[in-house]
């Protein structure tokens, strides 16, 4: 989906438009010029920086708030880390970091931290190689900041955001643009949200990192949307994960993670909507899915064979190409679709619902012959979306003895979709015009051609001959 | 303008037409002759160069077979029905076949009013009549100005009247300088339009020959013997030779000289004066003596 | 009639027009009669309503989401073009010549200052113009119904399925020419095209997915076989520009993707472009070759 990076690119490029960097006309000086402003203040002091191009590494060692006022620039120029804070009480706000180094193993960054709490506030990060990177900074702030990474291959890119054993910090309101993860390492009781990551490797990527929420970020254009590895008690609510295509393609992701809870979310027109890998993993430990609207995504659900102890509920599978399936052989039916009667939202449900309780009057029981091929013989999946794959889905419905068995069952579909809470991220509704174009575009090229084609020369009738 | 080389045409197993040779000179006229199957058909197709064939064919030095699409721009062709997309209107098929011989749109409206086909432009080709059909045909071949016609029964489905114009249309072309050849069923369009024919049996050229060699006896004009049932054989003549007839006494009967497909005038015009024919002789090869009325 | 011997004749007649020429006007003639014909009408109707149809209600069922993915509808629209398309472009094409051959029009054409290669590369132009503005109609005002409904379609990929699926209605009508070119009767030529429009759809599919099971097929070899089928190409072609890699088609997918990188997509248009040129290529020879019209 080019099309929605196109839009996204769109956004982020306007959102340059709205405050560019000032860097024609205005001074260059060492940021040693800086580092002297701090030395001159008092801790806890406010330093306004005057607008201009800080050149060089600074490194801020007094607790001081730095107030950039969207004006100050600090510019790496391609050497080391640009911004390092080495002690608690630090603020940085309005400012413009960027030109970090490359060195991959230097692990280079825009901003690093190496205590906490700080706040890292209305930033932008441009050209680095990490963007805001909190090692062992607890109960700091990174809020409304804006990172994009160099422009290298995306495997060689950096963490846009990247947390290493920073307990309770508070991630709001930040957008992260191709970039390789926002990441978070052994790092507990934090809140993430209204954070955008687009065009990157994982949107949210969570490693051994516990106990957080998750809510209204919108997470499009990634290899992954979130993905979540061996990390227990997580809320993941009302966020939307959109169009992650990329080389796994899955909107969430889960492994070996315990006592997950997934509620109020849309995961559209991923490749996979959901990739449940082992989860739960420990004995006694579930995963709740709620009221989630999985849509328009190439598989709905995938879970690998093991899979069991998950709880569906509420939930509105629409239009998925196909609704839920196992990675290779083996069903979904260890684990529940239903709970207290009330079951999933299935588009593919062709039941009905006569005594108008909301509930189908039968058990939705997918039974996709080809889906049950796929699972025999993956390279099968070459011919989805062919006139063939649907001929062998009628054949299967009219001999019902090739019947697979069901993927799941769920005694209690419902007959129509569930309010979903999620404000799903604002459609772009900037390429209507774009269609509109398209469709007058290839109408007039047709009517034009028509109108050549029918237009008969007439025969100019010469004088005289009508005598 | 044409030089024929061994024309030979085969459809798998059967022969239809075998080794035909013949050269055509500027404004000479050809007719084929020969039943249905000998080969007329087939030999024109090969002369066009519209289907492969062994041997050699050129027109105006060209070889039909490599540059067929040269050859043929200098040829008018006329089929034996003018078959076109029947919905096609009269315009359009003009301006189409205007588009491909090169003519402007003016040539094109001539070429329609010389065959009187103006004012037909809206109608459909289904719509036209067997002889408008023909016209519209002869209108497409001339549309280039094209020194060589070729024609294939062009009046076989045509009524007298349109075979007629037809005929005192191909006239007037060969008048002009233009080289026909014309397959044919009837002598007396071979006879009126053709310096040589063609007698084709079973693809196979049996007389290379002249319409005067081959219908010897076919004259225009013929001479009947009137027997009156009185002897008012001076009145009778000079009724005859009022109405237009050549008209000789001989003392046996009144000898006329009519054309062949009038045979009955002088005794309608004999009628006309209350004088009755008892019998009446058709005389052939009976030469009719220069004698002046 | 008299006009004709007025008319000044000259010696030499106006040369034959030039090769692209006599295309051209052999395709405007082609293209003007598809468009007035009823199954230009019927295909456009069709497809614009299934078309329209399928882009409705792949966005609805949203609910109150007002999303729908571009993908969705690109999904649908694919299993209709697969279906639709090739049955328009093969049919079309397989009355192209039989057609003209049945009605005995072919040889009053061929008869003309034009060669076979140019009346058959002509018509194909006509036809395959009238084919992608049909295609057009459909696209257009699918479009039109996707701008009004939501947002969710970008320029860029809307044109490059549009494109593609023009490359595969002239594929497809490059094939259909091939079978009328072969055929000898319309009616043959119609139920030819729909057989081989059965075999490329269903036929072919689901014989090679039946040979992956039998012969335990690596998928390098099924990708190779799968690639020749063209309606295979197509898809796999609009399937790499819409998402940037095959994954979505499993491990043969995959396997392109990694192995074929960035070349995939001219790899997977070349195949269909291939099918294009080869099948009419061969037509026209066949058809140059050929022993009668």
């Amino acid at each position: 989906m080019r099309v929605f990076r196109g839009i996204i690119l769109l956004v982020c490029a306007s959102a340059c438009a709205a405050s560019p960097p000032q860097t024609t006309g205005v001074q260059r000086r060492p940021a040693a010029a800086v580092a002297a402003m701090i030395d001159a203040a008092q801790p806890g002091e406010t330093i306004r920086i005057p607008p201009g191009v800080y050149e060089g590494n600074l490194v801020i060692r007094k607790p001081v708030t730095i107030e950039g006022g969207g004006a100050a620039v600090f510019d790496g120029l391609g050497r080391g880390t640009v911004v390092e804070i080495t002690v608690p009480g630090v603020t940085i706000r309005g400012c413009t970091v960027r030109a970090s180094g490359d060195d991959v193993t230097g692990e280079s960054a825009a901003i690093r931290v190496l205590t906490g709490p700080v706040i890292i506030e209305s930033n932008r990060v441009e050209d680095a190689l990490f963007g805001i990177d909190l090692r062992e900074a607890p109960d700091s702030v990174i809020r409304d900041n804006f990172v994009r990474c160099k422009p290298l291959d995306p495997e060689r890119r950096g963490d846009g955001v990247r947390l290493w054993w920073s307990h309770g910090c508070l991630i709001e309101g930040n957008t992260v643009h191709e970039s390789r993860d926002m990441v978070f390492w052994y790092s507990e009781n934090l809140t993430i949200r209204h954070n955008t990551v687009s065009s990157s490797r994982y949107g949210l990527h969570f490693m051994y990192s516990h106990d957080t929420i998750l809510s209204h970020n919108t997470l499009s254009g990634n290899s992954v949307g979130i993905y979540l590895m061996y990390s227990n008690r997580i809320a993941l609510v009302d966020n939307c994960m959109l169009n992650n295509r990329g080389a796994s393609g899955y909107g969430l992701g889960l492994k070996d993670c315990d006592d997950i809870a997934i509620r109020g979310n849309a995961i559209l027109a991923n490749r996979v909507g959901v990739y449940v890998d082992n989860s739960p993993s420990s004995v006694g430990s579930t995963g709740v899915f709620e009221s989630n609207m999985i849509a328009f995504n190439e598989i709905g659900l995938l879970a690998t064979p093991n899979t069991h102890s998950n709880v569906f509920v509420a939930n509105a599978f629409v239009e998925n190409e196909e609704p839920a399936t196992t990675h290779g052989r083996g069903q979904l039916t260890n684990n529940t679709f239903a709970r207290d009667g009330v079951g999933n939202y299935w588009s593919d449900y062709a039941g009905l619902d006569l005594d108008s309780d909301g509930i189908g009057d039968s058990a939705f029981e997918p039974r996709s012959l080809f889906g049950s091929m796929l699972a025999g013989e993956p390279n099968l999946r070459l011919f989805v979306h062919t006139p063939a794959q649907r001929a062998i889905e009628f054949t299967a419905r009219a001999l019902p003895e090739l019947r697979p068995v069901p993927m799941l069952i769920d005694p209690a579909p419902l007959a129509e979709p569930p309010t979903i809470a999620s404000e799903i991220a604002e459609t772009p509704r900037s390429p209507a015009p774009m269609a509109a174009l398209a469709a007058g575009l290839l109408l007039s090229a047709a009517g034009t051609a028509l109108a050549i084609g029918r237009e008969r020369r007439a025969l100019p009738i010469p004088e005289g001959t009508s005598a | 303008m044409i030089t024929a080389t061994n024309i030979t045409k085969k459809f798998g197993r059967i022969t239809a037409v075998s080794s035909v040779s013949f050269e055509l000179a500027d404004g000479a006229s050809l007719a084929l002759w020969g039943s249905n199957g000998a080969g007329k058909t087939t030999l024109i197709r090969c002369i066009l160069g519209v289907c492969r064939f062994q041997g050699r064919a050129s027109i105006g030095g060209i070889d039909v077979r490599r540059r067929g699409r040269h050859a043929r721009a200098l040829v008018g062709y006329v089929p034996q029905e003018l078959a076109f997309h029947d919905d096609a209107r009269l315009a359009s098929a003009m301006a189409f076949f205007a588009g491909l011989r090169r003519a402007t749109p003016a040539t094109a409206a001539r070429s329609l009013a010389a065959v009187g086909l103006t004012g037909h432009e809206r109608k459909r080709v289904r719509d036209l009549s067997g002889g408008m059909k023909q016209r519209l045909a002869l209108a497409i071949a001339l549309l280039s100005d094209p020194p060589l016609i070729v024609l294939d029964e062009p009046t076989s489905n045509l009524d007298a009247a349109g075979r007629g114009e037809v005929v005192h249309t191909l006239r007037a072309l060969k008048q002009a300088g233009k080289t026909l050849i014309f397959a044919s069923h009837r002598p007396d369009e071979v006879i009126s339009l053709a310096d040589r024919v063609l007698v084709l049996e079973r693809g196979r050229v049996e007389r290379d020959t002249t319409p005067a060699e081959l219908w010897p006896t076919e004259k225009p004009v013929q001479v009947i013997r009137l027997h009156l049932a009185m002897a008012r054989e001076e009145d009778a003549a000079e009724a005859l030779r009022r109405a237009g007839h050549a008209v000789h006494l001989n003392g046996d009967g009144l000898c006329v000289a009519v054309a062949r497909d009038r045979k009955a005038e002088p005794i309608s015009a004999l009628a006309l004066h209350r004088i009755e024919v008892r019998d009446i002789e058709v005389l052939d090869d009976v030469r009719f003596p220069e004698v002046q009325p | 009639m008299t006009a004709l011997t007025a008319t000044p004749i000259t010696v030499h007649a106006a040369p034959a027009r030039s090769f692209f020429g006599g295309v051209a006007a052999f395709a405007r003639r082609e293209f003007r009669d598809a468009i007035a014909s009823r199954w230009f009408l019927l295909y456009t109707i069709a497809f614009t309503v299934l078309a329209v149809g399928v882009s409705f209600l792949s966005l609805s069922g949203v609910g109150s989401h007002g999303f729908a993915g571009f993908g969705r509808t690109a999904a649908g629209l694919l299993n209709l073009i697969m279906l639709v398309v090739p049955l328009m472009a093969l049919t079309a094409g397989a009355g192209a010549i039989a057609g003209e051959r049945e009605r005995g029009t072919l040889i009053y054409l061929l008869a003309q200052p034009v060669s076979r290669t140019q009346v058959i590369l002509g018509k194909y132009a006509g036809l395959a113009t009238a084919l992608v503005c049909s295609l057009c109609i459909g696209f257009g005002v699918s479009a039109g119904v996707l701008a009004w409904r939501t947002g969710g379609v970008g320029i860029a990929a809307y044109a490059m399925l549009v494109a593609f699926t023009a490359l595969l209605a002239l594929a497809m009508l490059s094939v259909g020419v091939l079978i009328s070119v072969v055929s000898r009767r319309s009616a043959v030529a119609t139920g030819i095209a729909l057989f081989v429009w059965l075999a490329l759809v269903f036929v072919s599919d689901l014989g090679l997915m039946a040979s992956s099971i039998l012969f335990r097929l690596r998928v390098q070899e099924i990708f190779g076989l799968a690639i020749l089928n063209p309606m295979q190409s197509f898809k796999m072609a609009v399937i790499v520009n819409m998402n940037a890699s095959l994954d979505v088609l499993g491990p043969v997918g995959a396997y392109a993707s990694f192995t074929l990188g960035r070349a995939l997509p001219w790899i997977l248009a070349a195949t269909v472009a291939a099918w294009a040129v080869l099948p009419l290529a061969l037509a026209t020879i066949l058809f140059a070759r050929r022993n009668s019209p």
